[in-house]
This record gives structure tokens, sequence and C-alpha cells, in this order.
């Protein structure tokens, strides 16, 4: 059975001047699969979610959704294949939640782009999903930055793509609320689709996703299952600093601490 | 229940009668007394002065009021910029330096080309020489405006804040070294005036502003998905990069054919818009069409208080400068206003 995203040794170098983003990176993501992408700062962790979705093409290599090449795809047929959810959202927008969720159908819209009643209830249920039904009809500009965020994420879901990249997505969301994502997630892998996410939270990483992606300097250094790559020793040489993994005693999810002299 | 359904009722319910009203105020009122009675018999100088000066003076306005507003939404969605106004892209500046150099130009070759352009169009040698300008500064900005072969919003917004002074700075050189009547003629023009225009003018004008208009109303989905930031819209399927192109160009036809009928009339592709989205919210599905119809009753209306002002004044002030007293202050209470 094809992946639903396969990046095949993908490169890519934002501008002349600048070294190599990613310099070779490859991935999958399944049917059913939660992935999720580590490592430290300017690995090339946004990068590889731009060009997942199809926001950026590889200078080499080739990017494909559900074995086609992302090249040949239309900007639409795009959208209804991938959801993307950007690192950063504007904060301005006077849009309403429920008009941002509804902008989730664009892609789906005939010529006119009026949406219909089926529309209007996908973006509905996407908004319960994302737990802002109650603000649906405030501002986005007048909600806090974790509300903010939970629209945007509507906003993916109501697209209905088989594929969510998530650039960050639990950034802002408090816990209660990162584990109603991950159950979202968790869900729709039931229903075969996948997420790729780009996280920075090495213990939600963890517990969060099936497989993980270990992204340095433009390279995967390590990938497999998160008790494989959430290695003390693999951590440390990403991130240039002492860690210790443990495992919870109940669950057996590795845990990730710091070590930090006191 | 559909809150786009009830903004757009909404909006239907409040601008069709303010326009209705705009019509018969701008018809209505005047330097002169008129029957309407009168002139719907033929009786004259009444029907002369019904369907020669007011009538065609009042379509006038309306094109102008509704090009200048729906440009104004198209580059506040396409710059992402509530203050954008349609002349940001340094379209007042280039329309200004157009003009000046022209006057300053008369009975040169320069001088002669223009005239002879004007006398096939019908216009005026100073229209052409402004809408020359304006659009010249508007290619220009956009070509300076661009980062990575697409436009990019904020180089553009600063390269025609930069162009207007600098045209500024140009005009007044130009000016130093014009006679005064000379001078006079050139600030009267750019302050928007309003004269009356040839049937077939108006026909044109209004074919060129309708077309863009209905342009831009096919793209408004697009122009709201703008919004989301230009990754937010690409991800959605949007061609980001054309649809501010064909938006901008839409945009500039639109303030150009004002530029060329009326000069600079300022305050209307800000004041209306603004007040517009009060009613409507943001959609500019609704946006786009309820715009044309405020910016048409806006600009009657500013017309025909410029008209009634001449009763007092013993000369009609600058319809530019009616929109820019009435348009200062309704602005800043529209944004005091806001929550």
């Amino acid at each position: 059975m094809t992946a639903l995203l396969e990046l095949d040794r993908v490169r890519y170098r934002h501008a002349t001047a600048l070294p190599e983003a990613l310099s070779g990176a490859s991935l999958r993501v399944g049917r059913g699969e939660v992935v999720g992408v580590i490592g430290p700062n300017a690995a090339g962790k946004s990068t590889l979610a731009r060009i997942a979705c199809g926001l950026l093409a590889p200078d080499a290599g080739e990017a494909r959704l559900s074995g086609d090449p992302m090249a040949r795809l239309s900007r639409r047929e795009r959208a209804r294949r991938v959801a993307f959810l950007p690192q950063h959202q504007p904060a301005d927008l006077v849009f309403t939640a429920r008009e941002v969720a509804l902008m989730g159908r664009a892609p789906h819209l005939g010529l006119w782009a009026l949406e219909g009643e089926r529309d209007r209830a996908i973006a509905e249920a996407s908004l319960a999903e994302a737990d802002v039904l109650a603000l649906a009809d405030r501002p986005v500009s007048q909600l806090s930055g974790g509300e903010r965020q939970r629209v945007f994420l509507a906003r993916a879901f109501a697209q209905q793509a088989t594929l969510l990249v998530l650039d960050e997505p639990t950034a802002g969301l408090d816990l209660g609320h990162q584990v109603l994502l991950v159950n979202a997630l968790r869900r729709r892998g039931r229903e075969g689709h996948g997420a790729l996410l780009v996280l920075h939270d090495l213990a939600l990483a963890g517990a969060a996703c099936d497989r993980l992606v270990l992204l340095v300097c433009g390279q995967v250094l390590a990938e497999g299952a998160p008790r494989d790559v959430l290695q003390p020793a693999l951590l440390a040489r990403a991130y240039g600093t002492a860690v210790d993994v443990i495992s919870d005693p109940t669950t057996g999810q590795p845990l990730v601490a710091p070590r930090i002299a006191r | 229940m559909r809150p786009t359904a009830v903004r757009t009722a909404l909006a239907v319910a409040v601008l069709v009668p303010v326009a209705l009203f705009a019509l018969f105020v701008g018809v209505a009122v005047g330097a002169g007394q008129l029957s309407l009675r009168a002139a719907w018999n033929g009786v004259e100088p009444d029907a002369t002065v019904l369907f020669r000066l007011r009538i065609p003076r009042v379509i006038l306005a309306a094109e102008v009021g509704a090009a200048l507003s729906v440009a104004g939404v198209a580059l506040q969605a396409l710059l992402r910029n509530p203050l954008a106004d349609p002349f940001i892209f340094g379209l007042s500046g280039g329309a200004a330096v157009g003009t000046a150099i022209f006057v300053a130009a008369s009975g040169t070759f320069l001088g002669a080309a223009t005239a002879a352009a004007a006398s096939w169009s019908g216009l005026l040698p100073a229209q052409i020489a402004a809408v020359v300008g304006a659009l010249a500064a508007a290619l220009l900005v956009f070509t300076l405006g661009r980062a990575r072969g697409q436009l990019a919003p904020e180089r553009a917004l600063l390269v025609g804040v930069v162009f207007n002074s600098f045209a500024s700075a140009v005009v007044i050189s130009v000016e130093a070294v014009l006679q005064p009547e000379q001078t006079q003629a050139v600030l009267l023009w750019l302050s928007g005036t309003m004269g009356y225009e040839p049937n077939g003018v108006l026909l044109s004008a209004g074919l060129l502003v309708l077309a863009p208009a209905l342009l831009l109303t096919g793209l408004a989905g697009r122009l709201n998905l703008l919004a989301l930031g230009d990754e937010g819209a690409a991800s959605l399927g949007v061609d980001v990069a054309r649809t501010r192109v064909v938006a901008f160009f839409a945009a500039s036809v639109m303030v150009g054919v004002s530029v060329a009928l009326t000069g600079l009339v300022g305050f209307v592709g800000l004041v209306v818009p603004h007040g517009v989205r009060m009613v409507t919210g943001p959609d500019h599905r609704v946006v786009i069409p309820a715009s044309a119809l405020g910016g048409a009753a806006f600009l009657v209306l500013a017309d025909a208080l410029s008209r009634a002002l001449f009763r007092n004044l013993g000369m009609e002030p600058p319809v530019g400068a009616v929109t820019a007293m009435v348009g200062a202050p309704i602005f800043v209470l529209l944004l005091r206003s806001r929550r």
C-alpha cells in the first residue's frame, strides 16, 4: 500500500548565501500513522513540514502524496489531500472562529466559492473537535493565544485531508487540550488518516507519536519507534546536552528529562 | 443561521435606501433652483440642467466613488492592512508628477503629444498626463516592491510611501518654475474636482470600473483567505502571487479611471470600506459589492454638498476637499467606535 506521504532524499536551500536547510532527508507517513519530527533549532523541521505540504518544492529529491509526485498535483488537489497548520498564525484576524473554520472548506468549493449546508456542518464539527464551538461567533482577534491555535486546528480539520501536517500544533495549548489534540489525531488515524507533527516537547512526542524522526542539520539522525529514537546518547548528540530517559513505570512510555546541575 | 446571508440582507437593507437617497439628493441639489417636475416635462432651462448637467454629474460621482471604494478594499486585502488607501502605491504622487510635468511642458513636443492623445480620447490633456503618471508609478512600485519574484506587501507599501514623498518634492520643484496661475490649476486639479464629462466618456469609464469590480468580486473568496497569511492561503490551494498581481492591477485600473475623471479624491477608499465592514463583517464576497454601493452614495452626497456650498461660497470647493473634511472625522469616529 502506498504511503500517504513520502519524502525521498529531499534537499532545500532558502537562499544561495545560506547553508542547506535540508540535505537529503527522507521519511514516510503511512495510513493511520502519527509521525513526529523532533530536533534542535534550525535543524530544518519547518522546512521539512513546508515541503511535506507542497508549499516549497525541493531543490532535489521528490515529495509524493499517496504515490503521486507533489509537483504534478494542482494546488487545489494538493489542498484536498494535505492540510497544513503553519507555525505562526495571524493574531489580528477580524473573521470569526466559524468563518475561519469554513475557510478550510475552500479547496472543496466550486467556482463561486459559496459554502453549502454540508460545508457548514463540517466546519461546525471541526470546531467541536478542537473544543472551540463555544467561541464560534467571536472574532479570532479577541481570543487568547491557545484558543486561537485551536481555531486554526479546526480550520485544518475542516479541510478533511487524509494527511495533516502540523508545525508545532501544541504551542500555546494547555495540557488538557494537548491530550485532546493527540486523541483527535488517533481517532483520525483509525479512519486511515495520517499526521506529521513538528514537536519540541520530547515527552509529548514520545507519548503521541507512532514513529519519530530526529532531524539534525537537515539530515535524519535517527528514525523509528519513540523508545528507539529517544535514546540518551542520540539526544545528547542532537541537542548538545546531557539527557536522562526513563521508562514510565505504568505505561512504559519513554520520559525525557534534561540533566541540569543544581 | 447563516451569518453571511444575514449580513448580506442587512447590507442591502441599509445600503440600497442610502444609495437611492444619495441619487435623489445628487439630482435635486445644486447651485441653482431646479423643478424636477418642470424638467421632466421638458421645460427649459430645467430640462437641460437635469439631463445635461445634474444626471451626468451624479453618474460620474457614482462611478468614481464606487471605483475608489472597491480599489481600497482590494488593496487593503492584498496588503493585509486596513489602513491602505487607493493611492498608497504611489498613485497620487505619480498623478501629481504627471500633471505638473505636463503643465510645465506645455508648448513642447511632450505637451503636443498629450494634447493629441487627449483630443482622440475625449479627455483633457491634464487627465491623460495624470493617468499616465499614476499608472507609471503603480508599475514602478510594483517592480521595486517585489522580493523573490513576488509582490511583497511590506516592501511595496514602503516603496509607495517613499515614492509619494519623492513625488511631492518633484511637484514642488516644478511648481517653483511655473506661473502662479499654472500652479493654481495644478493644485486645484490635484485636490479632486468634478466636472461634466461627455456621455461617451461616462460610458467607457463605467465599463472600466465595472469589469475590474466584477473580477475582484470573483476573487473575493481568495481575498478572504489571504487574511490567513501567505502560507495559510497557499495551503488552501490559493495561488497567492497571482491573486495579488490580479487584484493589484484591477485596483490600479479603477484608480487610474478615477484619477483621469476627478484628480485625487481622498478618503473615499479608506472611510467607505471601514464603514461597510462595520455593517457586513469582513467577508469580501459581501464587502466588495457593498462598498461599490456605499462609495457611489458617499461621493454623490459629497459632490452635492460641494455644489450646494456654491451658493454660500460663490465657488465650488473641490470635491476632494469635501471628502477629506467629511471623511477624516468620520474615519476617526469609526476607529474609536470599533470594539
